[in-house]
């Protein structure tokens, strides 16, 4: 692969990236440890400590065309175990965001992508998860209408899936979060 | 008639757990010779010592062996003791029976017989051991330091500070050397001049310093305490100690914008009657005869001569030999960097704007061509973007040197950080292998340096550098995201290795030192006799030894300079007097151990008759130089040589000794 680096379009990304995230990218160098202890590294195309070095580098197309930044289920092993104290798990979901936002879709991990959609979406308008909204909208979207449905009851009878939405009484906070983020 | 006394140390359970010790000393009671034999627990202890004391004193013995540790445990202690009882400390000899025979066997019947074997071979060559006195060396109380750099001033200014007299030989017009052309030093970012200038004219100043500048060492002789150096102080053709220094001669030279500054790494320009720069020590300018109108266009040129107000030039100086005795030496001869011309592919040479480590220090420096603007070499401009190139040279065994220059690392993380000080809004990308970053306070600055400057710093090589619409377009790879990338940049610095001083060969050579593959001075020993060279009183400073930094340089100064304020402490040099002999009879003159020995110890004496006819010549040791390793006496054909202790005839007993 061959990055020709553009200096303006890298600074650009760099600070876009760094003040969502409140962290520097420099920070990192690049023991890899987030990588050796990541669950899902496997899956991925990318190690976490390769995201961070492209993202410094101004690798835009790969970074939020990549797998690794869908696949990153923010379990936080990385951050916890960063030397540097920097927000591995964090920079993940900072690009997640910077992808949706600039209208990128994920060829390999739609599902995955899917789903974070609708999850925010759901956090945005009740504050908190209302599961039943969840799985219908996510089940719509997908059209996979009928996976997973034997699981209903059980959650149903242990009250894992309630019938009606229990908004956060002061909604404009979250509409506040959303709008910082912006 | 010999009178031998042999004690057998336990050493607790160390020696006794393996080794039948009482059947040791009952067996060598047997050996024809020995009067007393016995067996105790701890010899080094002081109860031991007295027996082995009063056994000397008692029986009165003419040679002494301890089967016993290492001899380099404590042969010492008990050569000591020998001689408070009247003993010659050579007839104390040690059958090592702890590290070659208790700690590597297990069966004790075996090493029983070992042990006895071992002793009986030391009994047998104390027999015929003789009494050796140490050699003693008159000392000439001043030294040589050779190199004005920083450890060779570091190490002349400790030296003259212990009240010794010092001749200080510089091969430039002036000193300072390397550092004095840095701008600033990692990692508290000192100004390099304002540290470095100061301690020049502390030793140009000093009454124990005598300097010579623009001087070579041409020829060195003699020994430790003892050595006879010539020095060729080239002609400046000024007379000294009438000049100035006003200027007026290098203002008048009509040879200016001619020839490329060597201070400034061909930077800038210079006339041909000139200073190197302004804070020369000492201020007094030379004539490069090579380029001079004077010289060149038989003598019609003279306007420096015109302009000089006292006078002082004179152009019919010659070259003048300086001959000093001194009785140790300091080798600070320093460095030289790598041809950057070496990698084609990085364009050094061809294109302006690709410069070395060392010019881009003059670019910085205050009192570089551009005083300490930052501007690029081929059109003025001040460059937005830089990319560093580490290794260049250095651990590349096909083109360069396969050691690391471990100064380059650090004085790219400064150049990163000084061109980000010094251009607001500039990028500067640094392409690496490793970051060794190692001494106080280093891996934060480079840290730093990624983190607050903003350097991007790339673990991989540059493969090719090309030039485009004015950019140079630098093509790399970045190993940790797996990436070939390609930077415009406005200018590339090369961080270029370090390799030895031109010419370091031959004077180790002059010196009679040994050298590495590269020309790098070596140690006595890497890790306990850092600062001594291999031959006796020549001692080791700075870059001269390998790469090193600026604290480290000044350190091996320092270390040197002990290393001699030590051995002049003492009114004479005490040499062991375990050194090669010669049969002055039996020589014939075929110096085969001349060119074996490693330490320049064997010279050629006239053996004459009454009426002084020279009947033969003969080889000859040196005292003082000879440090006994043996080499001469393999090396002789006609058996003339011996080292005192360890002679044929005591070799052969000790094996005759095993003989059943």
């Amino acid at each position: 692969m061959k990055t020709v680096i553009n200096e303006q379009q890298r600074r650009n990304f760099v600070g876009e990236v760094e003040s969502k995230l409140h962290d520097k990218l420099a920070k990192c160098y690049q023991c890899g440890k987030c990588s050796a202890g990541c669950p899902v590294n496997f899956e991925m195309d990318y190690t976490p400590n390769q995201i961070i070095k492209m993202a410094e580098l101004g690798m835009i197309d790969n970074v939020l065309n990549s797998k690794t930044i869908w696949l990153c289920v923010s379990c936080n092993t990385c951050s916890t175990r960063c030397p540097k104290g920097f927000e591995v798990a964090g920079i993940m979901d900072v690009l997640r965001e910077i992808a949706a936002r600039r209208g990128i879709k994920s060829k390999t991990e739609k599902e995955i992508q899917t789903f974070h959609e609708v999850f925010l979406d759901n956090v945005k308008s009740n504050g908190r998860i209302f599961e039943l909204e969840l799985v219908g909208k996510y089940k719509l979207k997908t059209k996979h209408l009928f996976r997973d449905m034997f699981l209903a009851p059980k959650m149903i009878e242990k009250g894992k899936l309630k019938m009606h939405s229990d908004k956060v009484s002061n909604i404009n906070q979250i509409a506040k979060i959303f709008k910082d983020f912006e | 008639m010999a009178r031998i006394g042999v004690f057998v140390c336990w050493c607790g359970s160390n020696i006794a757990g393996t080794v039948d010790v009482k059947r040791v000393a009952e067996e060598a009671a047997k050996i024809p010779g020995v009067v007393e034999a016995i067996d105790y627990k701890y010899m080094c202890s002081d109860p031991g010592q007295n027996a082995f004391r009063n056994m000397i004193k008692d029986k009165n013995l003419t040679g002494v062996v301890l089967a016993a540790c290492s001899p380099h445990m404590h042969e010492n202690t008990f050569r000591k003791a020998a001689i408070k009882e009247g003993l010659n400390p050579y007839f104390v000899e040690i059958a090592n029976i702890r590290e070659q025979v208790s700690w590597v066997h297990e069966d004790k019947e075996k090493a029983t017989e070992k042990a006895i074997d071992l002793l009986k071979m030391m009994v047998e060559k104390v027999k015929r051991n003789k009494p050796i006195e140490d050699v003693r060396v008159p000392l000439t109380k001043k030294a040589l330091v050779i190199g004005g750099g920083i450890s060779g001033i570091q190490a002349a200014l400790d030296i003259a500070n212990g009240g010794v007299e010092v001749i200080l030989v510089e091969k430039e017009p002036s000193i300072g050397g390397k550092m004095i052309q840095l701008d600033e030093t990692f990692p508290t970012l000192d100004c390099s001049s304002c540290i470095m200038t100061p301690k020049m004219v502390e030793a140009y100043q000093h009454p124990n310093i005598k300097l010579y500048t623009y001087s070579e060492l041409e020829d060195v002789s003699g020994y430790i305490g003892n050595f006879n150096v010539k020095i060729r102080k080239k002609a400046r053709s000024i007379v000294e100690k009438d000049c100035t220094g006003c200027g007026d001669c290098w203002n008048a030279c009509p040879m200016h914008k001619n020839v490329k500054s060597e201070f400034n790494v061909n930077l800038s320009e210079r006339t041909a009657i000139y200073v190197p720069f302004p804070q020369a020590v000492p201020l007094i300018p030379v004539i490069d005869r090579s380029v001079c109108l004077h010289y060149k266009k038989g003598g019609k040129c003279q306007k420096c001569y015109d302009a000089c107000g006292p006078k002082c030039i004179n152009f019919d100086l010659q070259d003048e030999i300086i001959e000093e005795k001194v009785g140790a030496i300091v080798a600070a001869t320093g460095y030289d960097l790598m041809e950057n011309s070496l990698y084609g592919e990085y364009g050094y040479g061809q294109f302006k704007d690709v410069v070395s480590g060392l010019q881009f220090e003059r670019l910085l420096s205050a009192s570089g061509p551009t005083e300490g603007v930052i501007k690029r070499p081929s059109d003025g401009k001040t460059p937005e973007t830089i990319v560093f190139i580490q290794c260049v040279g250095s651990r590349d065994p096909e083109k360069g040197v396969p050691y690391c220059s471990k100064v380059c690392c650090m004085y790219t993380a400064k150049h990163a950080k000084l061109f980000a000080h010094k251009v607001h809004g500039s990028q500067s990308y640094v392409f690496y292998i490793d970051i060794r970053a190692t001494s106080k306070g280093y891996e934060e600055f480079v840290r730093s340096t990624m983190e607050n400057d903003g350097a991007i710093y790339l673990r991989g090589r540059v493969s090719k550098i090309y030039e485009n619409g004015g950019k140079l377009i630098v093509k790399g790879a970045d190993t940790l995201s797996g990436n070939q990338v390609e930077i415009a940049a406005d200018m590339v610095v090369l961080a270029t290795g370090v390799i030895p001083k031109k010419g370091s060969d031959k004077m180790a050579q002059m010196l009679g030192i040994s050298y590495d593959k590269y020309g790098f001075y070596t140690e006595s020993h890497p890790k306990l006799r850092p600062a001594e060279s291999s031959t006796a009183g020549i001692y080791l400073a700075g870059m001269a030894q390998g790469p090193r930094d600026i604290p480290e340089s000044v350190v091996s100064g320092s270390a040197a300079a002990s290393k001699i304020l030590g051995l002049f402490s003492k009114s004479e040099y005490e040499v062991e007097g375990t050194i090669a002999s010669v049969n002055k009879t039996t020589c014939v003159g075929c110096f085969y151990c001349q060119r074996v020995c490693a330490y320049s110890a064997i010279s050629k004496e006239e053996v004459k008759d009454r009426s002084g006819n020279v009947l033969k010549v003969v080889a000859n040791v040196n005292s003082g130089l000879c440090t006994g390793c043996g080499a001469c006496v393999n090396a002789c054909f006609s058996k003339s040589i011996d080292v005192r202790g360890f002679m044929d005839e005591q070799i052969f007993a000790e094996i005759k000794s095993l003989a059943v």
